[in-house]
């Protein structure tokens, strides 16, 4: 399966080998999405979704890899995306995740993220955001793997 | 070592190539990455080696970095003992599991205290006295109310787990009444009697609660039940929680001192 070494956030595998055909669903899947923009340097903390809400902070690469990403996990959550290994001014990334905990008084904070070792770095602002910050809330991590399978979920 | 743990790796790989190499032995293939934001540690800990292979692999980076020293190896945490091996509670369950702890540290005091117990000594009876407090003020209506009012209302309760839990705080309320009458009659018997039951009646509960009740709980809470039940626990913590906690954290410790200082004299 491995065609080389490397980062695991980065090297190639192919998965076509283990790829199923798996029967239709019934309907088509209906977007759970309730929300935009997603991107986490274009939302407002102050925006009304927030409010009060279970905001899930999902890793970009989570959706694709996640097949029932909206029924599992998206559905009654408010969200944002990110990405710790390639996007800039992550500081700013700790000041709006910890306005959403201290202004937008946000019920729980779910962080989903890939298996790859740099995409810890999403938690670890969540973490930061919640040290520092006067009001706490429960602080759910989700660890997908590179082929969807959940490998951990727990709460820190 | 721990500060190379904890820096990224693409850090320690430039001021020491050779660390490169011994990971890529190990499949573990920074050197090409342009980010190398990951720490060691998470790198160590996230390829899931074998812990032989871990331990070799971290004296091989140790003789790197420190050629001249002998290195003590630290062990890094990895998620899949922790998964099998320890239960990890919701923040809202944790609260209540902290709290047994408390109650825990004084039942555990009971044989010592009722062991060398005089019910003509008014400094005695003063401790059962506050014994009783802590467990109607902290144990029962700071504690066991958080599960009543707040707790339970999230299932249903005809469940026979919660019946047994309701039964036993309604079994520990009986055996505490019984021992402020005892106390009030200076009746060493009845003293001992009661508070010998409460003590193994919450040493069995407790342990079914962080055992089972809580786990299962934790399984079968929403996300957003999780968030409310912190929430509204915190501010039960508000309200009346940090005085009760105080003084009942104060009784403690005191009686744990008193015990781990023999008595100077002996009444006869």
């Amino acid at each position: 399966m491995r065609e080389f070494q490397g980062c695991p956030g980065s090297r190639t595998v192919d998965f076509r080998e283990n790829e199923v055909q798996a029967e239709a669903p019934a309907a088509k899947v209906q977007s759970q999405l309730r929300q935009w923009p997603i991107q986490l340097h274009l939302v407002s903390p102050a925006a009304p979704y927030y409010q009060g809400a279970d905001v899930l902070l999902t890793a970009d690469c989570v959706a694709y890899a996640l097949g029932n990403y909206h029924n599992d996990y998206l559905k009654g959550k408010s969200l944002a995306i990110a990405c710790p290994k390639l996007d800039e001014g992550q500081n700013i990334y700790v000041e709006k995740i910890k306005s959403w905990l201290e202004d937008a008084k946000i019920n729980t904070l779910t962080v989903l993220i890939m298996q790859v070792p740099c995409c810890m770095g999403l938690v670890q602002l969540a973490k930061q955001a919640l040290e520092s910050s006067k009001r706490k809330v429960p602080l759910k991590a989700v660890v997908v793997g590179l082929q969807g399978q959940i490998l951990s979920e727990d709460w820190i | 070592m721990e500060t190379y743990l904890n820096t990224p790796i693409k850090e320690v790989i430039s001021k020491f190539p050779k660390v490169g190499e011994i990971l890529e032995e190990y499949e573990i293939g920074c050197v090409p990455c342009t980010v190398g934001s990951c720490l060691l540690k998470d790198i160590i800990e996230i390829h899931n080696l074998s812990e032989e292979d871990e331990q070799e692999v971290l004296v091989r980076v140790a003789k790197v970095i420190y050629p001249d020293r002998n290195i003590k190896i630290p062990k890094i945490e990895r998620k899949a003992k922790t998964r099998s091996k320890e239960i990890r509670y919701s923040p809202p369950m944790k609260k209540l599991v902290d709290e047994h702890v408390l109650i825990q540290r004084w039942i555990a005091l009971i044989p010592q205290v009722l062991e060398h117990l005089d019910v003509e000594s008014p400094e005695d009876l003063k401790i059962i006295s506050e014994g009783a407090d802590f467990i109607r003020s902290y144990a029962d209506k700071f504690h066991h109310a958080k599960e009543e009012d707040i707790l339970f209302k999230y299932f249903d309760e005809n469940l026979d787990v919660l019946k047994t839990m309701l039964e036993d705080h309604t079994k520990g309320r009986g055996h505490v009444k019984a021992l402020i009458e005892a106390v009030e009659k200076k009746d060493k018997k009845g003293i001992v009697e009661h508070l010998n039951a409460y003590r193994e009646l919450l040493t069995e509960h407790i342990k079914k609660e962080d055992e089972i009740l809580y786990p299962w709980m934790d399984r079968n809470l929403s996300v957003k039940e999780v968030g409310e039940l912190f929430s509204k626990f915190n501010d039960v913590d508000e309200i009346s929680g940090n005085g009760v906690t105080e003084r009942c954290r104060a009784f403690v410790i005191k009686v744990e001192e008193k015990v781990q200082t023999p008595k100077k004299e002996v009444r006869p």
